[in-house]
């Protein structure tokens, strides 16, 4: 973090923006006082953080990233001490733990250890041990981090009710929606302001340069344009969605060039801007045109490099991805996951949402053949799941959110060790990572410590090392979460290219704007799965407008969901 | 300094130990597995030692000889032999530790008055035991056939452990040991677990400060501490059955005192290490591996190299043990034991400033 100048009003709600390792907490440890800068002052308060951080601590409420409570003692028990050591009044206590526990929907939960609560719950009682002593001032690193959305606006619902008493709050955030909540955003960008206005300010700089592409009539194969798409001038950024394409540029005259190269039944409408965009406009991101055109599976040079893996993916072509009938588990006497119908085809993208404690990692995890299947079953790329089937290890690919990389290796160290455990060696070996390489756009030198890559780097090495076994099925899980949005796109459009080859890709997250690539949405509650189908399928069942966002829908169908299991258990 | 604070943290910390059952039996069983394996195996006396005999001489004198070995409970004559091949192949494979052979003609120089030799062969790879049983042999051998007149008469009383018992010197020796062992490494658990966790930044950017924070997160590893000891010198007592020639309370003083030294080591590690791993580490080599070598407890100080006398004062069981085992061996009092607990008391000052100074509060 360099050279920051940057002052927060009285009152004032500020977000910090920016992908991981961009300075969001480095900047909110500084304000809470815990990190003393290199050079230059921070004064909170008109007090300076060096010297009198334990005056400022008395009137701030820091909310870290991490653990903030201690597992082992019951929320109330958190609470107390969270109240103790901040001075609060005996006689005053009482009254504010009531509010603060029945605004967080925490009243029947007082004698549970903060341990055994759900990651949302955990979040709300970490934001009532920070608001107990009523601060004058509320750091917040990332709140809804890993949060489902459900718990996520009962977290904002919280925040705007404290609001309401002239609280100053500094918001670290991935979410553009909480960003849009704020009264000034201040975007970070290796450890940097890259901008600094109201979001109403900030979008109008965004006037112009973003835009849909769509099709009147037959839709155009979306590769071809999105081919077309990246030789235009000004072009930043392409996002690829299920059914259009995002466009970020710099030209002032998208249009007449999109209308002039693309073909006739092209439809480009100026799209709604989001502050991320504004990254993508920053000439220092770096603009990767060139197309992601992975060598062809089962043929050319890599087929005679790889026979053996390219003909098997290719030949059987109408294996499905995935299929579940009736598929249960059962912890005890507890159903994790009850008779779920779902069916993945070859070469689609679904993404799984739902609030913690949904099924879906479990459901995952079974479909992977790591937990017992109670009752029903599932077929992945033609392999039967069961925990002793072999085989169905080499279909399955993993990502896991937080990249399974060994950081004091090479990212060339690190590919070599995940094709030994695919049992690939020698020349296979070394021909699968420089495919895998090269379809996910690595271009570091393999012999880079993967501990002195950025995160957007680590991602491609991680997706790199999960596919290059070249699986029929991969499984994502917020694979895209803290990076910045350029990356992102790309990432996505890597998937799709994968998917195209007939890879099968299912996605669990809580960003909802990773759904937003996939075609089809499978949402789960309590073990079941509530609805699924294409967002368009899904809006129209539920009665919902067209232009609802994701979340609403999502919150839509669950509370739908709710109230459905409610008369059930009253019939 | 508000207590109201400390409580909180008082509490809380005493909360979390007791609710977490592995880490209060790790406190509690412990030292007592820890007494018990030390207290049975680290045993310097000799006695049973295994003999090898082989008497060539066969008379009646040799013969009274070979009854004085057997009667005396310090030998276990395991092997009479009728060679010296299978007296020395005997040696070898350890099952003797020391063979006598009684040559021919034994009988008769001792008849006539001349001077008869027996020949004595020590395995002297334990020297230790090599030496005593070489004294216990001579001893045999200097009374036979009866205690003859020397011009100068040696009169030995040993002082403070007169049965010359070494439970008496290991168990006292091992307080000092054992309190090093456990509590530094609870304490550093503690703190640096919430490093690790990251809860420590709440508590980093609330009111308490650090002197607060030290107190309330030792205080009840101390009182942990306490209760240890108080355990393993009750354990001492009644099952060992040492003896305690000085005064009990104010050993419990001493060992208040000691307590506060382990605990403050145990937080200065924790300002040092990051990680739970290196906390361990770094306090099995600064308070364990020392609390062995460099204490005294079972290698003599006084035999060191001198500049290996001065490393040894780095680290306080030594002093402890030589509070524990003044008080409980010698009978010492409060002025004979001021010194020592004056040094511990220093030590832990210095320990604590130290500590607190380096806890900054910061996360970087």
């Amino acid at each position: 973090m360099g050279d920051i100048s940057f002052a927060v009003r009285r009152g004032e709600r500020v977000g910090v923006v920016g992908a991981d390792g961009a300075g969001k907490t480095t900047l909110l440890q500084m304000l809470a006082g815990i990190l003393d800068p290199s050079s230059g002052d921070c004064r909170v308060f008109g007090l300076d953080t060096r010297r009198e951080s334990k005056i400022i601590a008395a009137r701030i409420g820091y909310m870290s990233q991490g653990f903030t409570l201690y597992d082992r003692l019951s929320v109330d028990e958190n609470l107390a001490f969270s109240a103790r050591i901040r001075d609060v009044p005996q006689d005053q206590y009482l009254a504010r733990r009531n509010s603060l526990l029945q605004m967080a929907g925490l009243t029947t939960f007082t004698q549970r250890p903060a341990g055994k609560l759900s990651g949302g719950m955990r979040k709300k009682l970490s934001l009532c041990t920070n608001l107990i002593h009523e601060p004058e001032l509320l750091i917040l690193d990332e709140p809804g981090l890993g949060v489902d959305p459900l718990s996520r606006r009962q977290l904002w619902e919280m925040l705007d009710r404290f609001q309401q008493r002239q609280v100053t709050s500094v918001i670290a955030t991935s979410y553009m929606d909480e960003a849009m909540r704020c009264d000034r955003v201040v975007l970070l960008r290796e450890g940097q302001v890259l901008a600094d206005g109201t979001p109403g300010a900030l979008l109008e700089q965004l006037r112009g340069r973003v835009f849909s592409v769509t099709f009147s009539t037959s839709p155009e194969p979306l590769d071809d344009v999105s081919v077309k798409l990246r030789r235009l001038q000004g072009m930043r950024a392409i996002q690829r969605l299920p059914d259009r394409l995002r466009c970020v540029t710099d030209a002032d005259d998208f249009k007449q060039l999109a209308m002039r190269e693309l073909p006739a039944n092209t439809v480009v409408t100026p799209a709604e801007p989001q502050l991320e965009d504004l990254f993508v406009l920053d000439s220092r991101t770096e603009v990767e045109m060139d197309c992601v055109e992975p060598p062809a599976m089962g043929n050319g040079e890599q087929a005679s490099r790889f026979p053996v893996e390219a003909a098997k993916l290719d030949a059987d072509k109408d294996r499905n991805g995935v299929q579940t009938q009736n598929l249960s588990i059962r912890f005890g006497e507890f159903t994790a996951v009850d008779r779920i119908n779902l069916t993945i085809e070859r070469g689609e993208l679904l993404a799984l949402l739902g609030p913690n404690g949904a099924g879906k990692t479990t459901l995952i995890r079974a479909i992977c053949g790591l937990t017992a299947i109670a009752e029903g079953g599932a077929v992945v790329g033609g392999e039967a799941v069961s925990l002793k089937n072999r085989n169905l290890r080499r279909q399955i690919g993993y990502m896991s959110q937080k990249f399974s990389l060994y950081l004091d290796m090479t990212a060339g160290e690190n590919l070599a060790f995940f094709a030994n455990l695919y049992g690939l060696s020698g020349n296979t070996a070394r021909a699968a990572v420089a495919w895998a390489s090269a379809v996910t756009g690595l271009t570091v030198p393999l012999r880079t410590m993967v501990g002195d890559l950025s995160g957007a780097i680590r991602q491609r090495l991680a997706l790199a090392g999960s596919i290059l076994h070249r699986p029929a099925v991969l499984f994502l899980d917020e694979p895209t979460s803290g990076i910045d949005p350029a990356s992102r796109y790309r990432f996505w459009e890597v998937i799709r290219v994968l998917a195209s080859q007939g890879m099968t890709v299912a996605v669990t997250t809580h960003y909802l704007d990773e759904a937003a690539y996939c075609d089809r949405l499978a949402l789960m509650m309590n073990g079941r799965l509530i609805a699924h189908g294409s967002r368009d399928a899904l809006i129209e069942s539920l009665a919902l407008s067209p232009d609802t966002d994701m979340e609403t829908l999502f919150l839509t169908a669950v509370a739908r969901a709710d109230s459905a299991s409610l008369s059930e258990g009253e019939g | 300094m508000n207590a109201r604070r400390i409580v909180a943290l008082l509490l809380k910390e005493t909360r979390e130990l007791v609710r977490d059952p592995v880490t209060l039996a790790l406190a509690v069983v412990m030292p007592l597995v820890m007494l018990f394996l030390f207290g049975y195996a680290i045993n310097m006396d000799v006695d049973e030692l295994a003999l090898g005999l082989y008497d060539q001489d066969n008379t009646p004198a040799s013969r009274a000889l070979v009854a004085r070995f057997a009667g005396s409970p310090y030998f276990d004559i395991i092997e009479y032999r009728h060679n010296t091949r299978d007296l020395d192949r005997s040696l070898q494979q350890s099952r003797i530790r020391a063979g006598i052979v009684i040559p021919p003609g034994f009988g008769r120089a001792l008849l006539r008055d001349q001077p008869a030799p027996v020949q004595v062969i020590v395995d002297g790879g334990y020297p230790m035991v090599a030496g005593l049983g070489m004294a216990y042999i001579d001893a045999v051998i200097a009374y036979f056939p009866a205690p003859r007149p020397e011009p100068v008469e040696m009169q030995t009383r040993v002082w403070y452990n007169p049965s010359l018992n070494s439970i008496n010197f290991v168990i006292p020796g091992l307080f000092a040991v054992i309190l090093m062992a456990f509590p530094p490494l609870l304490t550093t658990l503690a703190i640096v677990r919430e490093k690790e966790t990251g809860t420590v930044e709440q508590i980093y950017a609330s009111p308490l400060r650090s002197a607060e924070y030290v107190l309330g997160k030792l205080l009840p590893y101390a009182l942990v501490a306490f209760l240890e000891i108080l355990m393993v010198i009750l354990v001492g007592f009644v099952w060992f059955e040492i003896p305690i020639a000085g005064s009990l309370p104010l050993l419990f003083v001493a060992s208040l005192v000691y307590v506060f030294t382990t605990v403050g080591i145990g937080l200065l590690v924790s300002s040092l290490a990051r990680t739970q791993l290196a906390a361990m580490l770094i306090t099995l080599i600064v308070t364990l591996m020392p609390s062995f070598l460099f204490s005294g407890f079972l290698f003599p100080i006084f035999t060191m190299p001198y500049s290996l006398q001065l490393y040894s004062r780095l680290f306080p069981a030594g002093y402890f043990m030589e509070v524990s085992r003044g008080i409980l061996l010698k009978g010492l009092g409060v002025e004979a034991v001021l010194p020592n607990l004056l040094l511990l008391i220093g030590y832990t000052l210095v320990v604590f400033v130290f500590a607190v100074w380096r806890m900054k509060q910061k996360v970087a």
